[in-house]
């Protein structure tokens, strides 16, 4: 009974936190100079100015601009909206990370195909990209300088994140993987990849405030679907659907773990 | 009567906490029950691909969120099972050719899936290199599993060190349960052979991990 109170007041006291708006770091000092380098030459600018094009333009079906979408803090407000997905929207009684919720928009607004956006929605490497990609890279761009903030208040909210939790644990197929074997431990590579270690503050950080990024090796920008995708391929599993509850949770746990985190994107991938 | 007012009394408080927000975290159980159902909706996979995301008893075992400790119990368990599990060539010999255990070490692909195809190869690689450190000044080695260099120079091939390697490819979980080594025979993502092979280059003094 203890316990239950004790999450009941935990649930409480972050709905509290939950009305305050993201706040504008106050100081820059916690980012490397190596990521500093990387960001003030990254290619992945480009996409930027794209995702804001494709954001004002009327398109689609419908012809409609996606300036009507409410990404949570109300119709075409982006400033610190990116900084507080995945979070619970009336509008579809669900849980939307970012690219779900842009999905969500670009068939209701837009009347685009949802099957078709989806088929388009990862590029080909060096690409000129794919719609979605820009644009989730443009709306998250509008929380630059801002604090990650998934705050936990909806119950649909608290069931995706201890979802996504229990997920981040769960191992199956041939390679025995969860996410945690890979990412459980500091320091660790397969072969010479650097595997961020998501169980500590620092790498759930590093993994909330980075994404979109512009990946080197692909010469697109790159969203978080896509580095799940990757993740499970190497993990033995079949082929991951776009926007599905799984990445959902585990994007919910992992962004939520690294709350705090000032957002900077795009970020640079190897 | 009574009860009745009470059950109601309850129900109120409890819409109560919800209008006001004051949601919590879901129990063990009914978050095992959402999150196992996101799995099965979010892969396309065919009939013969289900088991990959379905657990074993062991996977479910080991796979305690945070920091939660195996019981003894637990432990006990999985290492039964992993000893069940072990299956021995038809040959019977578990020392087979170091060169191709060589070739199979650093062959980290096989078996993944990529638009509902599966990697089309003859055979899987070994994965060991993904995680291991193998000959020495092999820069390209991971280091989620100790370094194996020099393997067979400290321990020698006797028929006891020969026998403890071949079951800890096949089934790392008889040595350390639930570790983050996959557990490479049991789950049928090697052969027996290919392990044989494995054996003999980390154990055979003419392998370049002894070297
Ligand atoms: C077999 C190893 C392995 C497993 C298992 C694995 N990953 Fe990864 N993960 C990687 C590698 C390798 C990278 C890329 C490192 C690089 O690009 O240098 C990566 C990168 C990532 C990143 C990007 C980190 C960043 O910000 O740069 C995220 C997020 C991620 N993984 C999440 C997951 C999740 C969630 C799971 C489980 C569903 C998972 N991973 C399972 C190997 C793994
Ligand atoms: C995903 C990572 C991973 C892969 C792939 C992997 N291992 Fe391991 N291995 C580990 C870890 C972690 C340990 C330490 C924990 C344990 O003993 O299970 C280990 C331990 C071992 C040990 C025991 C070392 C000792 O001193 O007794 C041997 C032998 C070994 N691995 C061989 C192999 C071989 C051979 C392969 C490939 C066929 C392989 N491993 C693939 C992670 C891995």
């Amino acid at each position: 009974m203890v316990n239950v109170r004790g999450f009941r007041f935990t649930a409480c006291a972050s709905l509290c936190l939950a009305l305050a708006l993201p706040v504008p770091a106050m100081a820059q000092g916690d980012l490397s100079v190596g990521r500093k380098m990387l960001m003030e030459d990254n290619p992945g600018e480009l996409w930027v100015d794209q995702g804001k094009a494709l954001f004002h333009q009327k398109r689609g079906p419908k012809n409609a601009s996606l300036e009507q979408c409410d990404f949570g803090m109300g119709p075409g407000k982006l400033e610190g909206a990116a900084a507080r997905l995945p979070r619970y929207f009336a509008d579809t009684d669900r849980v939307e990370d970012l690219e779900t919720r842009l999905l969500t928009c670009m068939t209701r607004l837009q009347g685009f195909d949802r099957d078709q956006l989806i088929k388009q929605a990862i590029s080909a490497p060096a690409s000129k990209g794919s719609d979605i990609e820009a644009l989730a890279l443009y709306i998250t761009s509008r929380s630059n300088g801002m604090k990650v903030n998934v705050s936990l208040s909806h119950q649909k909210e608290y069931d995706m994140y201890k979802a996504g939790e229990y997920l981040f644990f769960r191992r199956s197929g041939q390679t025995d993987f969860g996410c945690v074997q890979c990412h459980g431990e500091p320091d660790k590579r397969i072969r010479l990849q650097d595997l961020i270690h998501m169980t500590s503050k620092a790498g759930a950080q590093e993994v909330s405030s980075t994404w979109p990024a512009y990946r080197g090796s692909h010469f697109v920008v790159r969203t978080m679907q896509w580095r799940l995708n990757d993740c499970v391929w190497q993990m033995r599993l079949p082929d991951l659907k776009y926007a599905t509850d799984y990445s959902i949770a585990l994007t919910t746990y992992l962004n939520r773990q690294g709350n705090d985190a000032v957002i900077q994107v795009p970020g640079f991938k190897r | 009567m009574k009860k009745t007012n009470m059950l109601k009394w309850v129900a109120l408080a409890a819409a109560g906490a919800l209008a006001a927000g004051c949601a919590s975290y879901p129990d063990e159980a009914t978050t095992r029950q959402m999150a196992e159902k996101m799995v099965y909706d979010a892969f396309a996979y065919s009939p013969a691909h289900k088991g990959r995301l379905d657990q074993d008893r062991s996977q479910q075992i080991c796979s305690k969120v945070g920091d939660a400790k195996l019981t003894q119990a637990e432990a006990a368990e999985i290492v039964k099972l992993a000893r069940a599990s072990i299956q021995y060539p038809a040959s019977g010999k578990l020392y087979g050719d170091w060169k191709m255990g060589d070739r199979l070490a650093h062959d980290g692909a096989g078996d993944r899936i990529r638009n509902g195809k599966t990697e089309n190869r003859k055979e899987n690689g070994g994965l060991c290199q993904n995680c291991h450190a193998l000959a020495p000044g092999e820069i390209n080695v991971g280091n989620v599993g100790p370094s194996l260099t020099g393997y067979g120079k400290q321990r020698g091939n006797s028929e006891a060190v020969v026998k403890y390697t071949y079951e800890k490819i096949y089934n790392a979980w008889t040595y350390f349960p639930c570790s983050n080594m996959p557990r490479l025979g049991a789950t049928k993502h090697l052969t027996p052979e290919q392990i044989t092979h494995m054996v003999a280059y980390l154990l055979d003094p003419q392998s370049p991990i002894n070297k």
